[in-house]
């Protein structure tokens, strides 16, 4: 076997059956071997960012690697935001690109980049294969490093005269794991009784781990008031008494509330990130911090932790519900308190009677949230529409919401919402883009069209750049900057362009038929949704601010909002 | 982070390092070293058969330890020992 037939010999020994790529010179000799592979289904996307996210959909949808392939310059290049923003979410991901021969490399050779030395920032590890003896036992590892401990993007760039190459398999390196013993799990235990106000936060680090059954298991055990950052949206379900939204930036008053007034924060899986602390000095000053990570270098990061547990999260959040189980913590009233907070301080705007009225945003994901079918899976692009998905959808599953946290990248939905369709073919997949985000991978209607994928496209369209117009208004007096797009295409004509049908409603009335109709259709489908310009995502904290200063539609105002700026 | 100013308030530190000899090591090393905050004062790297053994001193107003977990979190990276004494506080 050559190289590039090792590669596919450890695509079947793993199980890996879906890929994205796009194909080049310097990758050829793998593209030749597929041509005989009946077990890889390649899946050709129109761009290589496109490849890249789609990787990244399929990966958190599925909760199994996610693999791109690209040839050397160009092709790599463009691989490079959609690994970032699996590198910045944690997404278990394989990314394969051809380089220059072995002897051109270094002599500015056609399409020669560095691409390792232009992605160290972005990988959790990278490879350049310098022999194909060597390549079996790389791919083995990466493969395994790509799905451990903290998983993360792992890039292999391959020479092409090594894919040509006769490979002699080399053993390849065990690897190992590290546990938290027992008596931390007791601290945690004391930790949590000597607690009026325990607060539970989670995030993405759940599901990244598997351990979503552990979690709702302990969340029932504890009893636990709890928070969620937006990668940690569905963690308890859509049922859990005691959960109180997403926390942060655009979360609720109920969930930002209690982390003020907790005495004791239990974060598992979540870094603390500055979109969801807000000032850190200010954030849960009260507070005792447990956290529980798999990554060590998390742990007192940003907030030192009194108490920290590192390792498998499942087997941590077992041994918590054990001992749990045996003694449930007495913090009724606390309960009590942050299910009032809850009812007050929620997402839970009336709905809009009028029928004519325009559409807003949360109405018309409220309504997504109550019609489509429990197991949808919803992949968002970035800015107020996301936020909205985030504030209004209740998520059953933290796989059903497709959301770009760490990097915020604008065109992600549309590629993540195919990745998430080839792992899930049976589930209805919804992208929810805005309409910037959605031109940022358009090019994508066509893999859809291709594939006869049956994905449900959505469109909130408001003209402009919203998100940033919002804090343009609100923090840059209204000084409006290169956020207009009222010169947008025609959407729907261009839905048709790829042969997808698509509808335009704009009236409250028309919701409800318009999303049965997609929902319906037996094939991909898009919806244009005009929007007002001028809607807001409330509440808000400014950049920068604590928590505690949420500005909301009351606050709209001019000289409130110039209070904020200060 | 890039600092390019060298703060009052900057600890001097002393860190050995051993890592594998792959291709971009180094450059790995010395980019997490400056994205988390850290200036690099001396350096020696001494190649021994699959290993590089590297001694740095390093400057920066960070917690050092915060820099040694990133260090660790490298895949190819095997110790990152701090030596403590070389610690101090510049008053330049
Ligand atoms: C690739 C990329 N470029 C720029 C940004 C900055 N940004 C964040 S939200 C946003 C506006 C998004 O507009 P749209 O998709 O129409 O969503 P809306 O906020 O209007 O709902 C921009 C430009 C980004 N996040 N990603
Ligand atoms: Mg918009």
């Amino acid at each position: 076997m050559n190289g590039a037939q090792h590669i596919l010999e450890a695509f079947h020994q793993h199980s890996i059956n879906t890929v994205f790529g796009y194909p080049g010179g310097c990758i050829m000799p793998l593209y030749d071997a597929l041509v005989d592979d009946v077990d890889v289904e390649h899946v050709l996307c129109r761009h290589e960012q496109a490849c890249a996210l789609a990787a990244d959909g399929y990966a958190r949808a599925s909760g199994e690697l996610g693999v791109c392939i690209a040839t050397s310059g160009p092709g790599a290049t463009n691989l490079i935001t959609g690994v970032a923003n699996a590198h910045r979410d944690s997404i278990p991901m394989l990314v394969i690109t051809g380089q220059v021969p072995s002897g051109l490399i270094g002599t500015d050779a056609f399409q020669e980049t560095d691409v390792l030395g232009m992605t160290l920032g972005i990988v959790k590890h990278s490879y350049l294969v310098e022999s194909a003896d060597e390549l079996p036992a790389i791919m083995e590892e990466a493969i395994e490093l790509a799905q451990s401990g903290r998983p993360g993007p792992v890039w292999i760039d391959i020479p092409k005269d090594v894919l040509l190459t006769e490979a002699q398999a080399l053993p390849s390196k065990p690897t190992t794991s590290i546990e938290t013993s027992a008596p931390d799990l007791f601290t945690a235990i004391d930790m949590l009784r000597a607690a009026r106000k325990p607060l539970l936060y989670s995030g993405g680090g759940i599901s990244l781990a598997h351990a979503e059954e552990a979690f709702r298991q302990f969340a029932a055990a504890s009893g636990l008031p709890s928070v969620v950052t937006l990668k940690g949206i569905g963690n308890g379900g859509k049922r859990d008494p005691n959960h109180l939204g997403m926390l942060g930036m655009h979360g609720s008053r109920a969930a930002n509330r209690a982390v003020d007034e907790c005495d004791l924060l239990l974060v598992i899986g979540a870094r603390l990130d500055d979109r969801a602390t807000g000032k850190l000095d200010t954030f849960a000053p009260n507070a005792r911090i447990i956290h529980i990570d798999a990554d060590a270098a998390e742990i007192n990061k940003l907030k030192a932790a009194d108490l920290s547990l590192r390792g498998d999260l499942t087997s941590i959040l077992y041994g918590l519900t054990g001992e749990l189980k045996k003694h449930p913590l007495a913090i009724e009233e606390w309960r009590k308190q942050c299910r009032t907070w809850h009812a007050t301080g929620g997402f839970n705007t009336a709905d809009n009677e009028e029928p004519l009225a325009p559409i807003t945003g949360p109405a018309f994901v409220r309504q997504l949230s109550r019609i489509a079918p429990d197991d949808t899976i919803i992949a968002c692009d970035v800015g107020q529409h996301q936020m909205w998905v985030a504030q209004y959808y209740q998520f059953d599953h933290p796989r059903h919401h497709l959301s770009s946290g760490g990097l915020g990248t604008m065109g992600f939905g549309l590629p993540a919402a195919i990745g998430a369709q080839f792992a899930n073919p049976a589930s209805t997949v919804i992208n929810v883009a805005g309409d910037g985000s959605f031109m940022m991978n358009a090019q994508e209607l066509a893999t859809i069209r291709r594939y006869n994928l049956p994905l449900k496209l959505i469109i909130l369209d408001n003209q402009c750049l919203g998100m940033v117009r919002q804090q343009q208004e609100l923090f840059y007096n209204n000084r409006e900057s290169h956020i207009d797009l009222n010169d947008n295409p025609d959407f729907v004509a261009m839905a048709r362009a790829f042969d997808i049908p698509a509808l335009h409603i704009e009236r409250t009335d028309q919701i409800r038929r318009g999303i049965e109709t997609i929902l319906a259709y037996d094939g991909p489908m898009l919806l244009h949704v005009a929007i007002a310009r001028e809607e807001n995502v409330w509440p808000i904290v400014k950049p920068g601010a604590s928590n505690r200063e949420m500005i909301d539609e009351s606050q709209r105002t001019r000289k409130a909002n110039k209070e904020h700026v200060a | 982070m890039n600092p390019t100013t060298h703060p009052n308030n900057a600890g001097i530190y002393a860190i050995a390092c051993t890592m594998t000899h792959e291709a971009a090591a180094m450059e790995r090393l010395c980019q997490v070293i400056r994205i988390r905050g850290f200036r690099i004062v001396q350096m020696a790297v001494d190649a021994a058969g699959e290993n590089l053994n590297i001694a740095l001193t390093l400057e920066g107003t960070r917690p050092i330890a915060m820099l040694k977990t990133q260090l660790e979190k490298l895949h190819t990276v095997g110790e990152v020992v701090l030596q403590a004494p070389m610690a101090k506080t510049k008053t330049a």
